[in-house]
């Protein structure tokens, strides 16, 4: 009998499936809502979000808070998460734009759904894959985040506004009992 | 021919299957590895004081621990020597000192590579590579430790490019850069001491990065003109993206020897390059980067005239020195480190 190769990735044993993540209940729609903005801090998110914000405001008489993450390529820690919750009915939050940010905010948006609170993600369409891939790890395949096109950084101000409104109806069917948006 | 020369040798065709039943599981970095069995594994483990179930490094964004066990698995499917696994050990433990290594280094479109130092007697009782072709290829612990790193992220962290590694174009050397510094022919104390373990001591330091630049400064006898062709190459604006840009040198043995010679200390040569590498505020600006002369975070208007000049070193961590290769020529390397350098250095514990 010849000796097994072994396994290099240290799964074997244990596995790595997590139980799956609960996702949070949609209100029916978003009039009059609390709408928390967690700022990922990547070049062009406070304008891109600031704009989602106005949008919702002006169509949804939504009330706004934001927060801005303390380190874009890390899930947020729990004090903040935690104060999100407490005044949120609602957090979208972006813009995932590069490897470890997109994944952050996908762990963030997971992570605020399983404390009750509906969440959009918005990342760019470069990081569909680092995003569905963190989603799985974390409990949630087939998470439904918003994509936004690829680049954000390097857009005017007008730019980052057309791409706001532009993924304005995803985040809006993604945070409400309204039929998912395609991700 | 001889029935004793047929059963000597290894099966081919047998350790082509299992590379190849290798390459199938997916946990290869695209070169051969070497399948690893217990009795081999347990040879690496036979090198180390800590436990098997030991946890060397975890990566929470991800969920993923790396046991001493997985590490030896990968170290010996890179290639290693079991002999080489108390350095693979160090070298992972240097790396995950990094701030940028535990915050998202290993999936960030920087793509970066580690630079991992070696110091001290370790380097010819392993038979290191210590002089001419210090960043490879060639020499099997050189080649292979890094390579191991490489392997304990893609398998024990499940950091896999096109998934959660999102490497833009990466880093070239990326996962094979292991230098032994050239302790002999350097006129100063080996890095490991900078960073607090005393000169004769085995130690590991590692730091991520993102890429090097060749200095070829060799027909001039005054050590300022070379120093200022450092500075020059050190203060460029490609990678400028933050107000701050920490190098690392990798001295030729007669770059660091003509410093030495003309009476400059290792502090020296930092402090030198510290006050003189850098761009103006307006070379910054017409490039795009004017956002580099705001303190990180700040969204302020930037503070500088157009005249300012923009220091992209503060202080001598931010510049480690080290000298490697042969003492050939005046071609010397300034290496980009991929956020900040702990400063510190991991002795290599070998069983007692």
């Amino acid at each position: 009998m010849p000796n097994a190769i072994l396994d290099p990735t240290g799964t074997t044993a244990t596995g790595t499936s997590k139980p799956a993540a609960p996702r949070a209940p949609r209100p029916a729609s978003l009039d009059g809502k609390r709408v928390g903005l967690l700022i990922n801090t990547k070049q062009n998110a406070r304008p891109f979000l600031d704009e989602v914000g106005r949008l919702l405001t002006e169509k949804y008489g939504v009330s706004l808070t934001k927060r801005t993450k303390l380190n874009f390529a890390m899930p947020e820690a729990d004090e903040v998460i935690k104060e999100l919750v407490a005044n949120n009915d609602v957090v979208i939050t972006g813009v995932g734009d590069c490897g470890s940010c997109s994944a952050a905010a996908a762990t963030d948006g997971i992570v605020l759904e399983a404390a009750g609170v509906p969440a959009a993600v918005i990342v760019t369409e470069s990081f569909r894959a680092t995003t569905e891939a963190m989603a799985e790890l974390r409990g949630a395949p087939g998470y439904k985040y918003a994509v936004t096109g690829h680049p954000v950084a390097m857009l005017t101000e007008d730019q980052v506004k057309e791409r706001a409104a532009g993924v304005l109806d995803d985040v809006v069917a993604l945070l409400t009992d309204q039929a998912q948006a395609g991700a | 021919m001889t029935d004793a020369v047929v059963d000597a040798a290894p099966d081919p065709d047998e350790a082509q299957r299992a590379v190849e039943y290798c390459y199938d599981q997916g946990w290869s970095d695209g070169l051969p590895l070497v399948p690893a069995t217990k009795p081999l594994v347990e040879k690496f483990l036979a090198t180390t004081d800590k436990e098997p179930d030991d946890i060397i490094g975890s990566l929470e964004q991800v969920g993923r621990d790396c046991t001493v066990y997985t590490a030896a698995i990968n170290a010996a499917m890179a290639g290693c020597k079991p002999e080489y696994f108390p350095v693979v050990l160090a070298a992972f433990e240097a790396l995950m000192r990094e701030r940028a290594a535990q915050g998202g280094g290993f999936q960030s479109t920087s793509g970066p590579a580690p630079l991992i130092v070696v110091n001290g007697p370790i380097r010819h009782e392993l038979e290191f590579n210590t002089t001419g072709g210090a960043f490879g290829p060639g020499f099997r612990p050189n080649a292979t430790i890094p390579r191991a790193i490489g392997l304990i992220v893609r398998n024990a962290f499940g950091i896999r490019q096109h998934v959660l590694g999102q490497a833009t174009q990466g880093v070239p050397g990326r996962w094979s850069i292991c230098i032994a510094e050239n302790e002999e022919e350097s006129p100063w104390g080996p890095l490991a001491e900078d960073a607090g373990v005393p000169g004769g001591v085995s130690a590991v330091s590692a730091t991520l990065t993102r890429t090097c630049e060749f200095i070829d400064n060799r027909s001039t006898p005054v050590a300022e003109e070379v120093l200022a062709d450092f500075a020059d190459t050190i203060g460029r604006l490609g990678p400028q993206i933050f107000p701050q840009t920490p190098v690392a040198l990798v001295l030729c043995p007669e770059h660091a020897q003509q410093f030495a010679g003309a009476g400059y200390s290792k502090a020296d040569v930092q402090n030198w390059l510290i006050e003189r590498s850098g761009r103006t505020a307006g070379e910054l600006r017409r490039a795009g980067k004017g956002a580099v002369l705001r303190p990180r975070g700040s969204e302020d208007a930037e503070p500088v005239s157009d005249e300012h000049f923009h220091r992209v070193l503060s202080q001598p961590q931010q510049i480690p020195v080290i000298v490697a290769g042969a003492k050939n020529a005046g071609i010397s390397m300034v290496v980009r480190i991929f956020g900040e350098w702990s400063g510190t250095a991991v002795p290599i514990g070998e069983k007692k």
